[in-house]
């Protein structure tokens, strides 16, 4: 590989969005070339200075705005059209706390599920029961749980499944199945579906994925740090088997 | 129901909107507009997030948003170097000077990433500051990915020639 090629493909080189190929070429040309070299660590140096730049954030004018606006069109769709006009001068102030508050409970849930999933990965508390065999960790949960999780194995579409455990969450004892892709591993929690919890969702916080749906009376949350594609492949495959 | 999922798919990608509308119009309240227009506007096609990808989507509608602004004042997109905020002057000699070297590396880059001309200012911003991969870039400017690259390829030589000093022998930082 010449010198030229590297230049020319250094920046998907250091975005990691070089093939395996491309990539193995031009670290094997920069271990025998010193200009090479010198000029990754100059566009090294140059994306943390980039990195510096001032990052944005949505005013909070804006954003209270904006949610208004949501919170506005939610409470018109609710009521009779009269009392729509009324609900513009109202939504304001008192609608807009009652429907934030509504809205608040999802998403705690969201959070919940995202501190499982941390805290199996840090305690080192991954399973309790250890194995890809899906006969062995469904009756595992029986006696442990008032209810049988639906427990698959998902290898064939490249999601192996790793082994489950007992888990809490918010005070309730839930199924957590364990599954892995490459190094990353997704958490399934499951428990009786309750009321008032039926929307499906897919969320983002603190850099972690996490979706939501119910399938017979069953609710489902899947939560993994691997990318949104790879985690909406894996619920659909989850869904269908 | 709708307007609950969109406040949850939706709303936390707004950082991401108004940084993307801030260095695309280089201006506050220009960016508060454009989110805000984007914001309705994603509102009235929520239905039409087909994907999973709210954040992509949403950034796309921003995009479209400013653009149709800037047509409509019959604008072209700039390339050349864009207005200076005197407020982030490191100006303050009370300030250590560490602060103030900090503060003047952020004022360069910044002036720097203004300096770029949009197509390559956009690509940065959604590379460097929202760490987003080349297909999803590639989504929202609606470019092939090649193009991505080269233009990311193009906008950092233009970086390193605006932010290496002339004036001295060092190189970057």
């Amino acid at each position: 590989m010449s010198c030229e090629l590297v230049e020319r493909d250094l920046s998907a080189y250091l975005d990691r969005e070089l093939d395996i190929d491309a990539a193995t070429a031009i670290r094997s040309h920069l271990t025998d070339c010193t200009a090479c070299r010198r000029l990754v660590a100059e566009r090294e140096a140059l994306g943390r200075l980039v990195r510096s730049a001032p990052y944005y954030p949505a005013p909070e004018r804006l954003r209270a705005r904006i949610s208004a606006r949501t919170s506005r069109s939610r409470f018109a769709g609710r009521f009779l059209p009269w009392a729509a006009a009324a609900t513009v001068l109202v939504s304001a102030g008192i609608g807009v706390t009652v429907m934030r508050l509504a809205a608040a409970a999802r998403p705690a849930m969201v959070d919940q599920v995202v501190d499982g999933h941390v805290r199996s990965l840090m305690a080192d508390h991954l399973f309790d029961v250890q194995s890809t065999d899906q006969h062995t960790v469904k009756p595992w949960f029986l006696g442990k749980v008032d209810f049988a999780p639906p427990v698959v194995d998902l290898s064939s579409s490249g999601f192996p499944l790793v082994g489950g455990r007992l888990d809490y969450l918010s005070g309730q004892p839930v199924a957590a199945l364990v599954y892995q892709r490459q190094k990353h591993t997704i958490n399934v929690f499951v428990s009786p579906e309750k009321s008032g919890d039926a929307a499906d969702l897919v969320r983002s916080a603190r850099g972690f994925h996490v979706h939501h749906w119910d399938r017979e009376g069953m609710s489902f949350w899947a939560v993994s740090d691997l990318n949104d594609a790879e985690l909406t492949q894996f619920v659909r495959a989850l869904q269908t088997s | 129901m709708a307007s609950q999922l969109f406040e949850e798919t939706v709303l936390p990608h707004l950082d991401a909107a108004f940084n993307y509308a801030r260095w695309l119009t280089r201006n506050d309240s220009e960016a508060e507009d454009v989110v805000q227009d984007a914001c309705v506007r994603a509102m009235r096609f929520f239905s039409s997030l087909r994907d999973n990808n709210a954040r992509a989507w949403l950034l796309t509608i921003v995009r479209n948003s400013w653009y149709s602004r800037v047509s409509r004042r019959k604008e072209i997109p700039e390339s050349t170097a864009g207005d200076h905020d005197p407020g982030e002057r490191p100006d303050d000699a009370l300030d250590p000077e560490e602060r103030l070297l900090q503060q003047y590396t952020v004022a360069r880059v910044r002036s720097a990433l203004e300096q770029l001309p949009v197509d390559f200012r956009e690509v940065i911003v959604l590379r460097e500051l929202e760490g987003l991969p080349y297909k999803e870039i590639a989504a929202i400017v609606r470019v092939p990915i090649g193009t991505v690259m080269s233009r990311l390829s193009r906008a950092r030589e233009r970086l390193t020639t605006l932010l290496t000093p002339s004036d001295s022998m060092g190189r970057l930082p």
